[in-house]
């Protein structure tokens, strides 16, 4: 059933989102294709339009999946719709996994569209280069490869976007079990959940600095940048998401098997 | 036979009613099967629970029967029929003599209407 | 082991009390009308027993058991509204209820389809309400369900319409199975009822044998009601 829920998942995000995927690419390509035709003022120009339409693309790629997502949530759960999906003869908890994994899957094929559009724009041998400069002196610190630190942060901006559509998917459940003004509380619980959780991460970082002076003197002093307590940030930073995701989810799933009240 | 039903007496009772009549003036001829109770049913726009009903009332009668595998026949007892056929005659007889009386015809009178029409017919 | 069991069932929203203590048992193999005004409950008593709503207090039991994928899975329930993913096209919608439900006649319902002249690629969106709503009733009655539950089939229909619905329902329940009818439009669909439940403010008013109803009462079920709420 888990599988049948989740095509049916996708496919409503994916229907709008590929279409961006599909101009991203497209704006990509023909800004590269201009930059390489010939260096005069206009097509430097009409160059940097293409890109910047590139650039807006992508940008629309990720935020129309997040808003698919979300409304997909609402819709299929909470509207007409939810009308049929809260009576197929289908557990709950494997509704509400079905649109966590579309989540993770769905922001997952963005970023690939993304990585994938950056290079398409600006990869050449001097801008690799460049980065690679850019980031060696970071990637000396973390004792690992220019490659594996842009996955790192790859990773990072998954998680870190996994948790936010997490936190819209509990502010939902628990903003609709009320009877009235549904969507503001919606907004309001998410909002108050993503600031609550903001503070915790803050709590431990102080906590932590505590025993750590150099992570410590990342908050409260302005001395350059100590790389190592960074590194200890980054990991921190990871396992913290990781711990908030799976709590999120374990608190969605828990509201969510309660039941619903539809309207 | 049209299903028009009064909503004030009980469906099922309308029910036999109208199948009486159907056997007795052999529209339903002696010995035919019956369509099944989920069929006579959708014919009539009732419940087939309202049919089954109507069908074990007639089976009472004995002017159906059922054959266990084959399903329910129309009785092949013409005296039965034709009992029922004179109750039924008796009855409409009685009414029309009623409402006769009714209007302030007396009973001698309403027969010889009846011939003079019935002759005319 | 009742079909269908209700246990001082009540539903509040914000403090009132839409339901109060619904004490009800629905058996095998009826055709039941669950009559009532418009907002005496007749669509939130459907909706918990469905699982759309959490009761506030006591408890629904579908063949002994909670509303959970067991209820689901022998319940087909058509609710008010259009529930199909409107971007759909018909052929996709019966590919969905066959996906998902295990008693969903694909067949029947491509027949009962084809007797409406309706092409199956259509999108659902580009039909008339009251094609979804026949769409709908026909994906309903195509599964060989234990319960049907029909929340106002009548609701704003032509006669027409109305005989095509009956006529749909009458012929395609499967046997032994029962059906709960909701509705204020009576004198339409009360030849067809074994059994009646009057719902007013909440409450359960009445339960009875259409038949015996009738028969103390000497009339309609429509007038009987009628008279019992005065309206």
């Amino acid at each position: 059933m888990l599988g049948k829920l989740l095509k049916y998942d996708l496919k409503w995000v994916y229907k709008v989102v590929t279409v961006f995927y599909i101009l991203a690419v497209f704006f990509s390509l023909l800004g590269r294709f201009f930059n390489n035709i010939e260096n005069s003022v206009v097509f430097s120009a009409i160059t940097q339009f293409t890109f910047g339409f590139a650039i807006a693309m992508m940008a629309s790629s990720l935020i129309n999946c997040l808003m698919r997502l979300w409304a997909r949530f609402i819709k299929n759960l909470y509207k007409d719709e939810s009308y049929l999906t809260h009576t197929i003869p289908v557990e709950k908890k494997t509704i509400f996994l079905s649109k966590v994994l579309a989540a993770a899957i769905s922001v997952f094929t963005t970023a690939v569209v993304i990585i994938v559009c950056l290079f398409i724009c600006y990869y050449s041998k001097e801008n690799l280069q460049a980065l690679k400069g850019m980031l060696e002196i970071a990637a000396t610190t973390y004792d690992t490869t220019v490659v594996n630190l842009l996955l790192l942060m790859a990773f990072v901006f998954f998680l870190e976007v996994m948790f936010m559509i997490l936190i819209g998917y509990v502010g939902i459940i628990l903003g609709h079990k009320s009877n009235k003004n549904k969507m503001t509380k919606t907004i309001l619980i998410g909002f108050a959940l993503y600031m609550l959780t903001q503070f915790v991460t803050l709590g431990v970082v102080f906590i932590f600095g505590l025993f750590n002076q150099s992570v410590m003197n990342l908050v409260n002093t302005t001395d350059i940048v100590n790389m190592e307590a960074i590194k200890l940030v980054m990991t921190g930073g990871i396992g913290l998401y990781t711990i908030y995701i799976a709590f999120y989810y374990w608190l969605g799933k828990k509201a969510f098997q309660k039941g619903v009240n539809v309207e | 036979m049209d299903y028009i039903f009064d909503n004030e007496r009980p469906i099922y009772i309308q029910l036999v009613e109208k199948l009486r009549i159907e056997i007795v003036s052999e529209k339903l001829k002696q010995g035919e099967r019956l369509p099944s109770v989920r069929e006579l049913a959708l014919i009539a726009r009732v419940n087939p629970n309202t049919m089954q009903k109507a069908l074990v009332e007639l089976e009472n009668e004995g002017l159906v029967y059922t054959e266990r595998t084959n399903g329910k026949f129309v009785t092949t007892n013409k005296e039965l029929i034709d009992k029922v056929k004179k109750e039924l005659a008796e009855e409409k007889i009685i009414n029309f003599l009623n409402d006769m009386e009714n209007i302030g015809i007396t009973h001698n009178d309403a027969i010889r209407y009846l011939q003079e029409l019935g002759g005319n017919k | 082991m009742e079909l269908l069991e209700c246990k001082h069932l009540c539903k509040e929203f914000d403090s009132k009390k839409i339901l109060k203590d619904i004490n009800l048992i629905i058996p095998k193999g009826k055709i039941i009308g669950l009559l009532g005004k418009n907002g005496a409950g007749k669509s939130t008593f459907i909706k918990l027993i469905n699982d759309l709503l959490i009761p506030t207090s006591g408890e629904i039991l579908i063949n002994g058991k909670k509303p959970g994928i067991d209820s689901k899975e022998i319940i087909a329930y058509l609710p008010e509204r259009t529930y199909l993913d409107k971007e759909m096209t018909i052929k996709q919608s019966i590919i969905y209820f066959e996906e998902f439900y295990s008693n969903f006649n694909s067949e029947k319902a491509k027949k009962l389809l084809k007797d409406l002249n309706l092409d199956i690629n259509t999108k659902i969106s580009k039909m008339s309400k009251g094609m979804q709503e026949k769409l709908q009733l026909i994906l309903v009655m195509s599964r060989t369900a234990e319960l049907y539950i029909l929340d106002e089939p009548l609701g704003g229909v032509d006669p027409a319409t109305r005989d095509y619905i009956l006529d749909t329902i009458l012929s395609n329940f499967s046997d032994g199975a029962s059906v709960i009818i909701s509705t204020h439009l009576i004198s339409d669909i009360e030849r067809i009822l074994d059994e009646v439940i009057f719902m007013n403010n909440g409450e359960i008013a009445l339960t009875s044998s259409a038949d015996e109803l009738r028969n103390s009462e000497k009339s309609s079920i429509d007038d009987i009601f009628r008279r019992y709420f005065k309206c």
